[in-house]
């Protein structure tokens, strides 16, 4: 049995003076994609930006490696080796797509690793490459996803953290945006945590499921059971 | 016609100064969403080391303008880390910040009056010569003032673009969060613009002062001017700001072709009228989401 990667201990939090994360403990094996569901407002982006360190948490513990991050930059983060994908097509708009991954390694001083890390981005999302000059910001919505993740592969980190990666995306672009998820672990072994809402779709590729409902953990296991019990989808 | 070729020459001396002015002004509004109002009084200030250094001290004028702008720089920053900074981590509003940046700059209006009193001061004996091309003339200051311009616009932009540093400026100018995610220190980022944007300032004041003098209030018009052509060119773009600069002054000289002198100033204020009417993301700015 191994160590978890990254560990949530107990952590709450608050929007101002109003708590929305209560005592949440979530744990994210080496190489696994564990999946967070819940309901609009349920809490799941606060979780996330609280874990990658853009949200202070009021009380509990976050563990990389077995070290508390609580207190850190994103900045110490990226560069210990999580990466962030922010909900809605997290790109600057106003920068080519190859400044925007070159962006994205700006943790990255060894500038000899960004050649090999632009072409494994390229070699996964072929259309970044035939669109390297062209403005952020004017891509279509699914090229815009391919890049925010693009971005986050280029200072290759241990782990993501994919803020509801499906978000306006057309039901078959879902599926290859889930495609790709899948692809990345496989192929680079980095342990994901995504949060979705599009069960149907998100729920065959995951390891292991949370689900969160108003700031607290309801569910967390095989996502197996998941797909039946309809009681339990009725619970968010 | 020689009157226009006159006024044509005018507005581009007078464009040039706004210009500086707006690109640094527009350096730390882009980057960081902060209107630093208290920009004029440091702007005043540095005209003031300038005077200090390059009259009563002797100095080379390279070496007060060099001094200028340190201490400009030094004030930006602190602006920042002691003022703006602290309303930030408290997540206060925009507008405490807008009121805080009021309350700097009347305080240091005030210190500046108190420590160099309310008068202009010239620096003595500093003779600028005078040229002229056909009917139009210019002085050697005159001249400074646009070569300023020349070199100090496309450095700042090779920097943006090139530079590690000018990197970040440009990922936080576009989305302050989106450069936190990817890993860049915007507290690191905001004082450097606020000590680049600062330090420029105290390039066209120190030209200003040799060719009007230096005075406690001479900030307000500044950062009132900077302001204006920051958004007429359009936040977030150095063209724009550039553009901004060379328009206003453009237009305030010709203007004085038909309408009064009095009414110089206001021009400035039906510019933005007319631009934020027209063309709200300004003359180079992209529409925002």
């Amino acid at each position: 049995m191994s160590a978890p990667l990254l560990e949530v201990r107990n952590l709450s939090a608050a929007h101002g003076k109003k708590p929305c994360l209560h005592g949440i403990d979530l744990s994210l094996m080496p190489g696994e994609l564990l999946l967070v569901l819940g309901h609009n407002g349920a809490g799941k982006t606060t979780l996330m930006r609280t874990i990658f360190g853009l949200h202070r948490p009021s009380a509990g513990q976050i563990l990389y490696q077995g070290r508390d991050i609580v207190g850190r930059r994103p900045a110490e983060n990226v560069a210990a080796g999580i990466a962030y994908v922010p909900q809605g097509h997290g790109v600057f708009r106003s920068l080519s797509v190859r400044d925007n991954l070159l962006l994205g390694a700006f943790v990255v001083t060894d500038r000899a690793r960004l050649a090999p890390r632009l072409d494994v981005v390229f070699g996964l999302f072929p259309v970044l490459k035939e669109r390297e000059r062209q403005i952020g910001g004017t891509l279509s919505g699914g090229q815009q996803q391919m890049l925010a993740i693009g971005m986050a592969l280029m200072h290759e980190p241990a782990a993501i953290i994919l803020d509801e990666p499906s978000l306006g995306l057309a039901p078959n672009l879902v599926e290859r945006v889930m495609e790709t998820v899948v692809g990345i672990k496989t192929a680079f072994s980095t342990s994901i945590i995504m949060v979705e809402q599009n069960v149907r779709l998100s729920l065959p590729v995951a390891d292991r499921v949370a689900v969160i409902k108003t700031g607290r953990k309801i569910y967390d296991g095989d996502p197996g059971p998941l797909g039946d019990k309809v009681e339990l989808m009725k619970l968010f | 016609m020689s009157l226009f070729l006159q006024l044509f020459v005018n507005g581009l001396i007078g464009g040039a100064h706004y210009a500086l002015l707006a690109v640094g002004f527009g350096l730390i509004f882009a980057t960081t969403r902060i209107v630093h109002f208290a920009y004029g009084p440091i702007y005043t200030i540095a005209a003031y080391v300038a005077w200090v250094t390059a009259g009563p001290l002797h100095w080379p004028l390279p070496l007060a303008m060099l001094a200028a702008a340190m201490v400009a720089a030094l004030l930006g920053v602190f602006s920042y880390q002691f003022l703006y900074r602290p309303i930030e981590e408290r997540q206060g509003s925009t507008l405490v910040v807008l009121i805080a940046s009021l309350g700097l700059f009347i305080v240091l209006e005030n210190l500046t009056g108190i420590v160099f009193g309310t008068g202009g001061q010239t620096v003595a004996g500093f003779e600028g010569g005078i040229h002229f091309i056909g009917p139009v003339f210019f002085t050697t200051v005159n001249v400074w003032q646009i070569v300023s311009v020349l070199i100090l616009v496309p450095v700042l932009a090779v920097f943006l673009r090139r530079a590690r540093p000018g990197k970040a400026i440009l990922a936080m100018t576009d989305n302050a969060e989106m450069a936190r995610i990817v890993g860049i220190d915007t507290v690191k980022v905001s004082m450097l613009v606020f000590a680049l944007g600062s330090a420029i300032s105290a390039v066209p004041a120190t030209l200003i002062l040799l060719r009007d003098g230096a005075n406690p209030s001479m900030g307000f018009l500044a950062v009132f001017i900077a302001f204006v052509a920051v958004v007429v060119g359009g936040i977030g773009s150095l063209r724009g700001a550039v553009a901004g600069g060379f328009a206003l002054g453009m237009i305030e000289s010709l203007g004085l072709w038909q309408i009064p002198t009095e009414w110089q100033n206001s021009i400035s204020f039906v510019v933005l009228f007319l631009v934020v009417l027209l063309r709200p993301q300004g003359l180079f700015g992209a529409a925002r989401r």
